[in-house]
């Protein structure tokens, strides 16, 4: 911990080249996600097709399913990236990830929910799944907070899991009761970016709108009270106000994500700890770089979802699973646990 | 003793090749995974314990005391509805999940299992009443014919079976013959999700009477051996089950729904199959769950209503 200050101040003047190099990385990795895939339209026949020629079959394949989808995995790499950051911020938890405080299980809880209830509608499953991913959220911080050990973060992880537990099993028992939304509501235990449409991105337009605005605006208090929040009292901020302002932000971003690609694991746990490690611990670099590498790792593990068991696909929330996890236990046996 | 054994034999023709069993007064013995097992003459409470034997045994004028609930539904199959009368059987568990003290509840004097019953079941099962497990091992598109006669031997109705079974052979036959007419054959049955349809195998009970009834029934090469469907299929190759028919199975009541869900991808409506009209939803618990001759009227019925303009 004693050499960070220094990487960090070294990695500040870094900053700009890193960004730099991360978005030429991830236009690099979108290229790749238009000219691979588990289809017969390869990468030359790609090619032809963004040099403005090609056959109308790739055309297709090219403009109507590879184009959604690597603009989905953007979104949503951004959405979870940033909502991980502001979270293991917010609770100066490093192991916080949306997954496993609950959000996304209640995200995927009040869909199975409002599908049982008759819903199909596009448009009212994201403000469905935000609803769930906030009330999910609330739930764990307030069972962490009435358990009365804060800065434990293994607490908060804990009751994350036991209420994403207790969540799952709530959604089962409801297909149970009602397996006619079986089909439907696969899609939403593990999550995918195929089959996605523009649509789905326009639909959730406005709550990134306005989590993108909550961001901007908590980004400096956030990180004054990464010292401590009676210094960010003493600069005049309000440490109850920002960290409600920011539960809301994370509830947007998930839901949003979740609603568009269904629950994806671990990116937003894995995109902040990568972040910091290139930019140091305050929160707003931490935050920039998570606008490039979320979307490059959801991008990175779709392109491998649709290579690895062509020609059928794995969805996208099983991949990410299966490599999350074993990032999660090397984090967590690597470190003694900083406390942010 | 000699004598008497000789004289049941005679009643008994039918087990004539069992002479060296002691058979007990009005009993029949049938071949089940099992071993031989003797079931009563005339059995009057049944429970089924496969939607394979709940269709045959309606199928042949028997009706069950108990029976499973159909896959994804919480009682016996819609198809199966019309032929039941006034007694329905009582519900006892779920194809995976049977509720054994129901299926005590109800004294049964003969049951009617699925294949491949685990032993602990079976041992269960066996001490309330003669339990019949079919052999039938993997998919086998035809294994439903056996497991047909074995249940109408069981119910002592064996002549009833084989009619039920003529049919349906007949029924098929007469499809094949329109079909051929139509010059239109290759078909793929699928599971539509929206990352992508699930192809289903072609040895299945409902691909299986496809096939009987003249339609080319394939899996597009998807489904490996011994799985009853492919892995979801990405949407860049959806045009591998493109085909004169395109059969979308659901578990839900409304098809048509499930239709205009599948057509609000464009991947999918840009297929021929599309284009031609011939895409005919269909009951995913009748096409993917169900078996037995009743199924098999219903299957074909669903393929003569697609088949007539």
């Amino acid at each position: 911990m004693a050499a960070e200050p220094h990487a960090g101040l070294a990695s500040a003047r870094r900053l700009p080249r890193t960004l730099a190099g991360l978005l030429m990385l991830l236009v690099l990795v979108c290229v790749v996600s238009l000219l691979l895939g588990a289809g017969d339209v390869g990468p030359d026949r790609a090619l032809a097709v963004l040099m403005g020629q090609g056959d109308a079959e790739a055309r297709f394949v090219l403009g109507s399913l590879r184009l959604p989808r690597t603009l989905v995995g953007l979104v949503v790499g951004v959405s979870l990236g940033v909502a991980g950051a502001l979270l293991q911020a917010v609770t100066r938890n490093p192991l916080a990830e949306p997954g496993l405080l609950g959000v996304s299980a209640g995200a995927a809880f009040a869909v199975a929910l409002a599908l049982v209830l008759g819903a199909t509608a596009t448009t009212m499953r994201v403000g469905v799944a935000q609803l769930g991913a906030m009330a999910g959220c609330l739930c764990v911080l307030g069972v962490a907070r009435v358990s009365g050990a804060r800065n434990d973060p293994v607490r908060l992880v804990l009751a994350g899991a036991a209420l994403t537990g207790l969540l799952l099993s709530l959604t089962s028992l409801l297909l149970l009761f009602d397996q006619r939304a079986a089909d439907e509501i696969r899609f939403w235990i593990v999550g995918s970016l195929a089959g996605r449409r523009l649509e789905h991105l326009l639909a959730i337009l406005p709550s990134l709108l306005i989590a993108g605005g909550l961001t901007l605006v908590v980004a400096r208090p956030l990180a004054a009270m990464a010292l401590g929040e009676r210094v960010a009292s003493g600069l005049g901020h309000r440490p109850g106000l920002i960290r409600l302002l920011i539960i809301m932000a994370v509830a947007l971003l998930v839901g949003a994500a979740t609603a568009t690609a269904g629950p994806i694991a671990f990116i937003g746990l894995v995109v902040p700890f990568a972040a910091r490690a290139l930019a140091g611990p305050d929160i707003r670099r931490t935050l920039w770089l998570c606008l490039p590498l979320g979307p490059l790792m959801v991008i990175v593990a779709d392109i491998i979802s649709r290579l690895l068991v062509a020609p059928s696909e794995l969805p996208l929330g099983v991949l990410t699973a299966l490599c999350g996890a074993p990032v999660l236990v090397t984090v967590v046996r690597a470190r003694r646990m900083p406390t942010l | 003793m000699f004598l008497t054994k000789t004289c049941r034999l005679a009643v008994a023709s039918l087990v004539a090749l069992l002479a060296f069993v002691a058979v007990p007064a009005q009993a029949t013995s049938v071949t089940t995974a099992y071993g031989e097992i003797e079931v009563p003459d005339a059995p009057e409470r049944v429970v089924t314990l496969h939607e394979g034997a709940l269709d045959t045994a309606l199928a042949i004028g028997i009706a069950p005391l108990g029976a499973v609930t159909t896959r994804g539904g919480d009682g016996v199959a819609r198809y199966i509805e019309a032929h039941l009368g006034d007694d329905r059987p009582a519900i006892v568990g779920v194809v995976r999940e049977i509720n054994l003290e129901a299926v005590l509840a109800l004294e049964p004097d003969l049951i009617l299992a699925p294949p491949r019953l685990p032993e602990a079941q079976y041992r269960l099962l066996s001490r309330m009443a003669p339990t019949v497990v079919p052999l039938t091992q993997g998919f086998d598109p035809d294994a439903w014919r056996s497991e047909t006669r074995l249940f109408a031997q069981a119910l002592g109705r064996e002549a009833e079976g084989e009619a039920a079974l003529e049919e349906v052979d007949a029924r098929a036959a007469e499809l094949a013959e329109r079909i051929a007419a139509a010059e239109a054959s290759s078909a793929v049955l699928v599971r539509w999700m929206p990352q992508g349809p699930m192809v289903m195998s072609d040895q299945l009970f409902s691909t299986g009477l496809l096939h009987a009834a003249g339609l080319a029934i394939h899996d597009a090469g998807l489904v490996q051996e011994g799985k009853p469907h492919s892995d979801t299929l990405s949407l860049e190759n959806l045009s591998r089950v493109d085909a004169d028919w395109l059969f979308l199975a659901t578990l839900n009541e409304e098809g048509d729904e499930a239709l205009e869900a599948a057509k609000a991808s464009p991947a999918f409506s840009r297929l021929d199959v599309v284009d031609r009209d011939r895409v005919v939803p269909v009951d995913g618990q009748l096409w993917t769950s169900a078996t037995g001759p009743l199924a098999a009227q219903a299957i074909l019925d669903e393929l003569d209503a697609a088949l007539s303009p």
